[in-house]
């Protein structure tokens, strides 16, 4: 006799505590902090560990999961292996800097854990290859933070690819960081030394990771660690790790790069870094402002057919070309996104399908954003060779695909 | 729900710049200057640390092998290691290779187990009888980095190594060393020794080996018994 879970008097779309998913958080801080707000939200999840190199972040935490759930549940942790070492945990939100991204979820997937990340989900090629090798080694699965793979004006541009109503494919446009908040070259340059705060308030040796040593400045660690080299990929990673990621998703080009990438601009005004695929397709990385020049907010995409364009952004308004107008619907808020995306790394949790942002899909839009980063710093144009993934024409570039990791971190 | 007139959304601010470095700390020239200028601030005793930091990163990024020795000579430095590293990581003159091996008698700790990543990165099979040892030192750190650089190493004679430490290591040094041996099936997978890699698999999934690796062991298994190129 099978009896209707209602009758052993669980209410009707419960999950019982047994199939929730048991999720962890390390480095949670303002963008962490919104997607925690998403876990808190399912029911399907249960969020019971916090770990974080600041002591007012682990409390901050912990204070909003225990007022959410009613309870003293969520336990602290200053080292994140004694997270990764509870066997109860099936997953962790990883929302650190991005220096720590690629390590951390390579450390997680070791421990059996499956990871959602945020973006940029690494530092360089090399990263982004070890990311994805590791994932498929343990079979875990990996859901980087590209939320817009799952926010429907996103979806519908990229349907309307599918069904040939933009006809065949000419050009992708990924907006790129503006250069007024995100210029294309970081600084290399150090801040001037502060006081190093105690260890309890801030642990800086924790806190820089696997990056290179630099002296304590509180600018870096409210923030203002972004634009600088040794932290940052700059404004071609800090949107590119979403735009041309939404390129690729749209084109089904998860597994394929630019072979070409031409740099244009410099690092105080507009820039576009000018790619071409194999097929003759082209990708034009942009900087076109914070909200795009059709005002489709930020983080948008073009796709250009050679029947009809489409382009959209976080502005959820989807513009194009007057043929492909009669066939737009309305779409749910861009906004939704992130509630979507988080609800479908859960679910893949508990089905053991494979989410849509996976971590090879996240590594080859990354390679792409790194390629182009590395064309900008050179100055040049430069050609890659996906078989080889190397620079053919450039060695100083090929010497640029990796990153010395600070000890005693490793990838 | 989508809006049928355009509305512009309301322009962000700018964000605020961070402040501004001291001169002292600017990269300035560095960024473009040669091996031989490079080499000059790495051996000027009045060079300061930052300037032999961005010296290091430069001479990386040129593969400049005429940084060699002096970039080998701040290996045990404790802020200047890692820099070093990144200068000596991609030359591939047999030089800086010669280099890191050389000063892994000569450093303990984090120091050390930076160089034993930098030999892992580089994949120096000259250094494995070296890293044999290591990986059985009272240094756990130290340990599990050398299980590691092993197993990035590969080839038939580290998966015997690696086969031997399983049995003789604990704790989160086994589970390095059993994450090394599964990097090296996919070494011999890759270099088309599909039965050496599948044997290991069969070890690696045995009940003793720590889970997440057990697990991953069988799913390797799993993965080349139904690819497609499976030799039938």
């Amino acid at each position: 006799m099978i009896v209707p879970s209602v009758v052993l008097g669980q209410r009707a779309g419960a999950v019982a505590p047994s199939d929730k998913v048991v999720m962890g958080g390390i480095g949670i801080g303002s963008r962490g902090g919104h997607d925690l707000t998403k876990i808190l939200a399912n029911p399907a999840a249960r969020f019971v560990a916090i770990c974080d190199v600041r002591n007012e972040r682990r409390e901050t935490v912990k204070s909003l999961v225990d007022k959410n759930y009613g309870d003293n549940g969520c336990k602290m942790y200053e080292d994140q292996y004694e997270l990764l070492a509870r066997p109860d945990i099936d997953a962790v939100l990883i929302a650190t800097g991005d220096r720590w991204h690629t390590p951390l979820s390579i450390i997680a997937a070791q421990h059996g854990k499956d990871v959602y990340c945020e973006k940029p989900c690494s530092m360089s090629i090399e990263e982004s290859w070890a990311l994805a090798d590791a994932f498929k080694r343990y079979n875990r699965l990996y859901q980087a933070g590209c939320q817009r793979r799952n926010g429907a004006n996103f979806i519908l541009c990229k349907e309307l690819l599918e069904a040939g109503a933009l006809g065949k494919l000419q050009t992708l446009y990924a907006n790129v960081g503006p250069s007024v908040n995100w210029p294309p070259l970081p600084s290399r340059d150090w801040l001037a030394a502060e006081e190093l705060p105690p260890k309890q308030v801030i642990d800086w040796d924790r806190w820089l990771g696997p990056a290179p040593w630099r002296p304590y400045h509180s600018s870096y660690v409210r923030g203002g660690w972004r634009n600088f080299y040794d932290f940052h990929g700059g404004g071609i990673l800090e949107w590119g790790s979403h735009t041309v990621d939404l390129c690729h998703w749209a084109a089904g080009y998860d597994d394929i790069q630019p072979v070409e990438y031409e740099p244009v601009g410099g690092n105080t005004g507009p820039y576009s870094v000018n790619c071409k695929y194999a097929n003759g397709v082209r990708l034009v990385m942009r900087d076109n402002g914070c909200n795009g020049a059709l005002n489709t907010g930020s983080c948008s995409f073009r796709i250009e057919g050679d029947q009809g364009w489409v382009e959209t952004g976080d502005a959820t308004r989807i513009e194009c070309s007057a043929n492909i107008k009669p066939l737009l619907r309305p779409t749910e808020e861009a906004r939704w996104a992130v509630d979507n995306h988080m609800r479908e790394f859960i679910r893949c949790v508990r089905t053991r399908q494979t989410p849509s942002a996976n971590a090879a899909a996240a590594a080859n839009s990354h390679v792409t954003c790194h390629a182009a980063f590395i064309a900008f710093q050179r100055g040049k144009t430069l050609a890659w060779d996906p078989g080889k993934r190397a620079f053919t024409n450039d060695d100083i570039a090929n010497n640029m695909r990796s990153r010395a990791l600070r000890e005693p971190w490793r990838i | 729900m989508q809006q049928t007139t355009p509305q512009p959304p309301a322009a962000k601010p700018a964000k605020p710049r961070p402040p501004e470095p001291p001169p002292e700390f600017q990269e300035g020239k560095i960024a473009t200057m040669d091996a031989a200028g490079l080499v000059g601030i790495l051996k000027d005793p009045a060079s300061t640390e930052f300037q032999k930091a961005k010296a290091c990163m430069r001479a990386g990024e040129l593969a400049a092998k005429e940084a060699v020795p002096a970039l080998a000579a701040l290996l045990g430095d404790e802020r200047l290691g890692m820099y070093a590293r990144y200068g000596l990581e991609p030359i591939a003159d047999p030089s800086a290779a010669d280099a890191l091996r050389a000063a892994l008698p000569k450093l303990k700790g984090n120091l050390l187990i930076g160089v034993i990543n930098s030999i892992n990165k580089r994949r120096d099979a000259k250094a494995a009888p070296a890293l044999i040892k290591l990986m059985y030192g009272p240094d756990p750190g130290v340990a599990r980095a050398a299980a590691a650089a092993l197993g990035s190493i590969g080839g038939s004679a580290m998966v015997k190594e690696l086969q031997a430490a399983l049995s003789k290591t604990t704790g989160m040094t086994r589970m390095a060393v059993a994450d090394a041996s599964l990097v090296c099936a996919e070494r011999l997978l890759a270099e088309g020794k599909r039965d050496e890699a599948l044997a290991l698999y069969s070890f690696l999934s045995a009940p003793s080996v720590p889970k997440p690796v057990r697990l991953a062991a069988m799913q390797g298994i799993i993965r080349e018994e139904t690819a497609v190129t499976r030799p039938r």
